[in-house]
């Protein structure tokens, strides 16, 4: 009974609001939706523009009489910036790209140098399997039986 | 009564009834939040830069976290927000869920565009950013394939650099309420008609397009939800300090925008909005044909059933145009900015995401 005689202006509010939205948003988009409100929102930017560009164009004018830098010189200087920038990146990518050949350089190398101590180490074993032939024969050569119809 | 101190004022209400002391507290309250409290910290994921270009940043997240996912994923968000969209705060942080879930996640930050970045286009972000960003990430992660997650007009460049680059290696394709088909894309294409609205004046006399023009005409799709709402619910519950905090951050990622590269508009509105060239295979980005057939990676593409600014119509016809054969679209009960924060955010999409890609990461 005490809440209900309360007078809470923010309860007001608020329910005025949840009415609001119930029940007048759907026209609210009906209106948003129409035609002539498009035609009215370019209405309204055309003269938002228009302003835009005389307070630009007046700000450039006023800039330059007291030779200082305007937006566009200073974004000028910028873009050199950004495209000095670019070019570092393509530099950039190139070493990347070099040093991962770079890598591959190395890779190949490595397996040049285990193919020839690979070849160098087969050559030893034949070396050696033709030396171990060349000293069995010999020493096997006194003791070879005669042959029996000697 | 208006120019009454404080002390005064309480002393008046110590006599009055205690609802409006309460509500008295709480008006004080939501007053405080509105003027004088800092805004919320946002973007709290342990991250890395791995590479610059101009003003954008590739991040690497949580890089000493064990990574049991083997295929990275690179998040590319949309160009008018700031990169912490995808990761808000702790709990409500996609980036955060994906890399305690073992994915190795990487995010292309667009930084913010200055006057001397008007001239910027999507042929620059789809054939010079995101592939060199996708060729960070693998050299990074020392992997063959990616996985890409494109949030908004991020999701639409991440399908054009897919359907130009059919080299690339990429694997899935994750896209966020992504618009692809512009034929009826809500009040926008009424207030986008070429007949009223000047585009080419526009570019012209702003260069880039302030942030806050983009985020007057998001919000005029629902004015009274979008300007009321939020001071309506905040007097209301001013007092519950967990209420408090998401409210703040959801009104950061919402007001916190970019300029939209003064170009790159001129080609969004016109070859987007106003001609519809995407879906239909009219687009040419440098020279190239867009075809959105040519993407064949799986894909996982999201809409959400309250979202005003990609209406699920607008993003579920790229389902039809793909070659892929792994495909899936998921509906989810979201609006355009619940989807990727918020508690519900957490408990629905995180895991869709996280599931979808996990059996496809290895």
């Amino acid at each position: 009974m005490t809440n209900q005689s309360i007078i809470d202006p923010f309860a007001l509010w608020k329910t005025i609001y949840e009415q609001t939205e119930n029940n007048f948003s759907e026209a609210i988009h009906e209106t948003l939706g129409k035609e002539e409100y498009a035609e009215l929102l370019g209405q309204v930017q055309n003269g938002y523009l228009q302003y835009q560009k005389l307070i630009q164009s007046t700000t450039e004018m006023y800039l330059k009489q007291l030779n200082i830098p305007t937006r566009e010189e200073i974004s000028s200087v910028a873009s050199l910036v950004i495209n000095l920038e670019e070019k570092v990146e393509i530099l950039d990518e190139k070493i990347d790209e070099a040093t991962s050949d770079q890598k591959v350089l190395q890779e190949i190398n490595k397996l040049k140098t285990s193919f020839t101590r690979l070849d160098k180490k087969m050559s030893q074993i034949l070396q050696a399997l033709s030396d171990n032939e060349k000293s069995g024969s010999a020493s096997s050569t006194p003791t070879t039986p005669a042959p029996e119809n000697k | 009564m208006v120019y009454t101190p404080t002390e005064s004022m309480e002393t008046l209400l110590d006599g009055m009834p205690e609802e409006y002391k309460k509500s008295y507290k709480r008006y004080q309250r939501a007053l405080n939040i509105l003027t004088k409290e800092p805004e919320p910290q946002v973007g709290q994921t342990p991250k890395e830069v791995i590479w610059t270009k101009n003003k954008a940043k590739l991040y690497r997240y949580q890089p000493n976290k064990t990574k049991t996912k083997s295929i990275p994923l690179l998040m590319i968000y949309a160009l008018i927000n700031k990169p912490y969209i995808l990761d808000l705060t702790p709990g409500s942080s996609l980036v955060e869920y994906l890399t305690d879930k073992g994915f190795d996640v990487y995010l292309l930050d667009w930084g913010t565009p200055g006057y001397e970045d008007r001239h910027m286009k999507f042929d620059d972000y789809v054939l010079d950013y995101i592939p060199r960003a996708i060729k960070k990430v693998l050299q990074k992660s020392g992997q063959d394939e990616i996985s890409l997650l494109g949030y908004c007009i991020g999701g639409t460049l991440t399908s054009i650099t897919a359907a130009l680059n059919p080299h690339l290696p990429i694997r899935n394709l994750v896209f966020m309420t992504s618009p692809f088909d512009f034929s009826d894309a809500g009040l926008f294409t009424n207030w986008l008609d070429e007949r009223y609205f000047n585009l080419d004046l526009m570019v012209d006399t702003l260069g880039n397009v302030p942030a806050e023009t983009i985020d007057f005409g998001n919000k005029l799709l629902k004015p009274i939800t979008n300007y009321l709402g939020p001071i309506v619910s905040l007097a209301d519950r001013a007092d519950d300090d967990e209420f408090v905090k998401n409210w703040s951050l959801l009104q950061k990622w919402v007001a916190d925008g970019v300029p939209f590269p003064g170009e790159a508009y001129r080609q969004w509105i016109s070859e987007f909005y106003q001609q519809n060239k995407l879906i239909n295979d009219e687009l040419y980005i440098r020279g190239q044909q867009v075809k959105l057939s040519n993407i064949k990676a799986n894909v996982l593409n999201i809409a959400a059933d309250r979202d005003h600014i990609a209406i699920p119509n607008q993003t579920e016809k790229l389902m039809n145009k793909i070659s892929s054969k792994d495909k899936t679209f998921k509906l989810l009960s979201a609006g355009h900015v619940s989807v990727t924060v918020g508690k519900k955010a957490a408990r629905t999409t995180y895991p869709l995401i996280e599931e979808w890609l996990s059996v496809r990461s290895h």
